[in-house]
């Protein structure tokens, strides 16, 4: 058995050496843990080691674990057990709020109380509790048990979607759509074999509370309807046009707001109201001359992990397996390699074949931990917090029943069919000050190795890029108003947030205002659609950008809307095998990778007729606003003639004259 | 985007406040790295101690300290003694006046943050060690004592919006917040329309402020703290202290972390047990989390 002294090693020594004693199959005892954070957070292990605190242990012990067991002889901190897949938690005292949030299989035993949200969005397992829990115990549980032995305060169950909860004293209220059935015999054996196995008493009887059923699915869906494709609803007006004739007939409908998919469609200002201060007329259209013109870029090396490597100032925007289909995250994998750029997983988990295609991935992690885990962690180039996206600040993510299919269900360990609606908040993170030690344990459970990211919608950009850079984060992904997504309210998509062009300014002056410099990496993203806007975007201060949208258009979206109902009839934004079939993956990979090579070309060539040899130099004094409206967003000169004397070409002119 | 933590010694003495609060601090200071900030209570003076922030520039501290020097003598007040560290200026003034009129004239031309005949609040941008390095604070010794560090999200950092807050115009009051109070233009409009100003838009001065104004209606700090968990809205923890006592009160929602210990001779309070623990090094100790919209006072002997 091997001890460590937590008073006099610091907590990633600690982990390090936790780590190795586990490997050698040895048992591990931590002496002084006096409430220390992140205690054996990403230990994975194939044979059974045990973890022994001699005390007690602060935020996340045993955390993003596997396969270990952990016994804490006093209290345990916030989020005890976080995420485990398999493995075993013993708290001896109490444990603060959330324990055994997000668990997938373990068994989580508190023998004094419990905090509050305890198991909030637990998907498998059993969490037990000897003593009282606090308010909203099982609050978002996707399935797995809850046993409280005493009594259980107010909401027990809120917005549960399956699983049930145990209560052996009193329950001071139920939460909404939850009900209490009768327990079966064998229900209670599997218990009473439980609570043996931990030598828990208890001679009393349960409440057995489960979810009623009534609000796990909208009354009524979205009717399908004629495709109005985004390109002309979009057109024309801002106040009436065909899209607000369109929602108001659907509201009609369903008696409630409309969701779609894709992004804001009102004018907002944005790069096309942004125009270069030289006459790029004379570009280039001699490949041989932009060789030499620098584009590698990488993301996330503040603090000495291993970096992503770009070999161009472009990710593929983070779009999850669950709103597109397993062969579009494949073709985008595919296609960020032979760019040599980044795929990002979205929410809903990592597929093998998207790790094996993908040369630099991202894995993202959200509110709901919908297909989150350590090993996943583990195999990924990045990882990046999400707290929100651009086409709907402030919400969780929607992913409708259609397409919660048996194999989705699993991966993000929830049940089929329902109207899945992500929490909008993390369960751990109320706050920058929760924030930094969320980091912390990332850090820990991929060895300091990679970067970790925050993704963020613009909102108070000035205030949460500095928070950001504060907290220590290694890059932002952040996403204007303009960013799409494949499920939102129509009212939330068009109006919360602020656009990408006031989002980059506003982020740009925050830093500017701590003197925070430049080493946290800014990645821009919400509405870019050409190399010219990544070159505006990067001379205005973002040291890279994403693009999401256009690389599925380039993937075949013909862009009608309806990513939400599951029956895309291309095969993108469906989980429904026959509509997937559809979708040429070979060809429509080879589609987005050619497009990102015109990308490549267009950056290059506008980088070279600004009069630089690499894309890291461009900067605002290459950059002019066209109209006042830009002009006092960005703080840029304004000059009107540039609208026609100095007019940026559009990537088709400049493909037209690569051709010619 | 904070941590907090508070400390009373039931027993009158002089207990080590400074040093202990130092230690709670650190313990938390992943909490905010900004700044830091001690409201301590000493013995009780004859003389009225006033702080203020001034500036570290030579010849604007002068322009400051002047300023203050005819503030003071407008109102009759005569400083005693005086002493200039760090960003702050402290005075210990002889005065009988009406203090709410007093530092209500006072505050609209000069950064008074501590006015009191037992306290003495000490902030400034830095970790616990840096502040006690510069200001001595471990030297400190009375009977209770909250304190804060902070992770700040304006332009500058600035000393005067580090916690804790004085409870504007009213002596020996002091809290220290975590969270945030939702209904901030709500209530500050009404305290203003009762004769209150503010000095800062920050919602931890309007809970000073608002629990001064009950308390100085004379209402327990008690059923003060009561009426705050129902008047405020948000998600808050905090911790506020007077001559006498110290106090917690928590949302409904406990968004926002924090547990207490206490035993025969102490109550001691924090974001984290992390803190805690740094006071009974390779202890285990029987901490409890307090239930979310509850408030807890206690009382040194006197």
């Amino acid at each position: 058995m091997g001890q460590i002294d937590l008073s006099q090693v610091a907590i990633t020594a600690a982990n390090q050496k936790i780590h190795s004693l586990a490997a050698d199959g040895q048992d591990i005892e931590i002496v002084n843990p006096d409430a220390r954070h992140n205690i054996g957070v990403g230990l994975v292990v194939d044979n059974p080691v045990t973890v022994r605190v001699r005390g007690s242990a602060g935020y996340f012990c045993g955390g993003l674990s596997d396969g270990a067991r952990f016994e804490i002889e006093h209290n345990a901190g916030w989020a005890v057990g976080d995420n485990i897949y398999n493995g075993t938690v013993v708290v001896g005292g109490n444990a603060g709020a959330i324990p055994g949030v997000a668990i997938r299989g373990a068994e989580i035993v508190v023998r004094g109380n419990m905090g509050s949200r305890a198991g909030q969005v637990m998907k498998a397992g059993t969490l037990c509790c000897g003593g009282n829990a606090a308010f909203m115990a099982g609050y978002m549980m996707y399935g797995g048990r809850i046993i409280i032995l005493g009594d259980a305060a107010a909401k027990v169950g809120q917005d549960m979607s399956a699983g049930e909860i145990f209560v052996g004293g009193k329950i001071e209220s139920l939460g909404n759509d939850t009900m209490i059935v009768d327990m079966d015999a064998q229900e209670r054996d599997e218990i009473r074999e439980f609570l043996d196995r931990f030598e828990l008493k208890f001679d009393g009887d349960f409440t057995k509370v489960v979810n009623a059923g009534k609000k796990l699915r909208y009354a009524k869906a979205e009717p399908r309807h004629r495709p109005q494709p985004f390109f002309v609803s979009s057109k024309s007006s801002n106040y009436w046009n065909p899209k607000v004739q369109e929602d108001i007939w659907i509201k009609g409908e369903v008696g409630r707001y409309r969701i779609r998919g894709y992004g804001a469609s009102k004018p907002v200002p944005h790069l096309n109201d942004i125009a270069f201060a030289r006459d790029i007329s004379t570009i280039s259209p001699d490949p041989e001359e932009l060789k030499d013109i620098n584009l590698k870029t990488t993301v996330g090396g503040r603090f000495g992990a291993k970096p992503i490597s770009l070999s161009m100032p472009v990710m593929i925007a983070p779009m999850s397996f669950g709103a597109l289909s397993r062969k579009v995250k494949i073709a985008l994998a595919r296609a960020s390699r032979l760019s040599g750029i980044s795929e990002n997983t979205g929410e809903g988990g990592m597929l093998d074949e998207q790790r094996a295609e993908a040369d630099q991935l991202i894995f993202q992690c959200l509110s709901g931990r919908l297909g989150w885990n350590v090993k996943d962690m583990q195999r990924a180039d990045a990882i990046e917090i999400y707290i929100s996206q651009g086409a709907k600040p402030g919400l969780g993510g929607q992913l409708m029943a259609k397409k919660v299919t048996p194999e989705l269900a699993a991966i993000r360990g929830i049940p089929v069919g329902i109207d899945l609606r992500s929490p909008s908040r993390h369960p751990d993170v109320l706050g920058a000050d929760d924030l930094v030690i969320k980091l912390q344990e990332f850090r820990e459970a991929t060895f300091h190795k990679v970067p970790i990211g925050i993704k963020m919608g613009a909102g108070r950009v000035n205030d949460d890029i500095k928070i950001a850079y504060k907290d220590g984060f290694d890059f932002v992904e952040l996403d204007g108003l303009q960013g799409s997504t494949g499920a939102a309210s129509t009212e939330v998509l068009e109006n919360v947030g602020i656009p990408t062009l006031a989002a980059v300014q506003e982020a740009i002056d925050g830093l500017r205002e701590i003197d925070a410099g430049d080493d946290m990496d800014l990645v821009m993203m919400g509405g870019l659609k050409d190399g010219v806007d990544i070159v505006k975007m990067l001379a205005l201060g973002a040291s890279c950008t994403s693009v999401g949208t256009a690389a599925i258009i380039a993937g075949g979206c013909i862009a009608c809307m309806q990513c939400h109902v599951g029956t895309c009839p291309v095969g993108i934004a469906t989980q429904d095998p026959e509509h997937e079939a559809r979708y040429d993956l070979d060809k429509q990979a080879m589609n987005m990778h050619r497009y990102f090579e015109s990308l490549r070309w267009q950056i290059a060539a506008i980088t070279r007729a600004l009069g630089h040899d690499d894309v890291h130099k461009v900067g605002r004094g290459d950059l002019v606003a066209l109209t006042p409206e830009a002009a006092d967003i960005t703080g840029l000169p304004y000059r009107p003639e540039h609208k026609t004397d100095h007019r940026p070409l559009t990537g088709l002119e400049l493909l037209d004259r690569k051709a010619g | 985007m904070c941590g907090i933590a508070g400390v009373l010694f039931k027993t009158q003495g002089a207990h080590e406040i400074g040093k202990t609060l130092i230690e709670m601090l650190d313990g938390c200071q992943h909490r905010g790295p900004d700044s830091t900030g001690f409201a301590m209570y000493g013995e009780t003076r004859d003389l009225l101690q006033l702080r203020f922030i001034v500036p570290t520039d030579e010849a604007a501290r002068k322009d400051a300290v002047d300023n203050i020097a005819s503030l003071l003598a407008r109102h009759d007040a005569a400083i005693e003694s005086e002493q200039s560290v760090g960003c702050s200026y402290q005075i210990a003034v002889r005065f009988d006046g009406d203090l709410l009129e007093f530092t209500k004239d006072i505050e609209e031309h000069a950064k008074l943050v501590s006015v009191g005949h037992t306290l003495d609040i000490i902030k400034d941008d830095g970790t616990a060690h840096e502040l006690d390095d510069l200001y001595n604070v471990g030297e400190f010794t009375g009977t209770h004592g909250i304190g804060h560090v902070r992770l700040a999200t304006e332009s500058a950092v600035r000393p005067e919006a580090a916690h804790p807050f004085w409870a504007t115009g009213f002596e020996d009051i002091a809290i220290v917040h975590n969270g945030q109070i939702t209904n901030y233009w709500k209530m500050r409009r009404r305290l203003e329309r009762r004769g209150y100003s503010f000095h800062t838009d920050n919602d931890s001065e309007l809970v000073a402020v608002y629990l001064a104004d009950k308390l100085s209606q004379g209402e327990t700090l008690d059923s003060v703290l009561e009426t705050a968990i129902e008047d405020l809205d948000g998600t808050f923890s905090f911790l506020v202290s007077t001559k006498d006592e110290i106090g917690y009160a928590k949302d409904n929602l406990a968004a926002k972390p924090m547990v207490l210990y206490e035993t025969d001779d102490m109550i001691a309070i924090a974001s984290e047990e992390v803190s805690l623990n740094r006071l009974f090094p390779g202890q285990s100790i029987n901490s409890t989390e307090p239930a979310p919209g509850t408030h807890q006072t206690w009382a040194r002997s006197i």
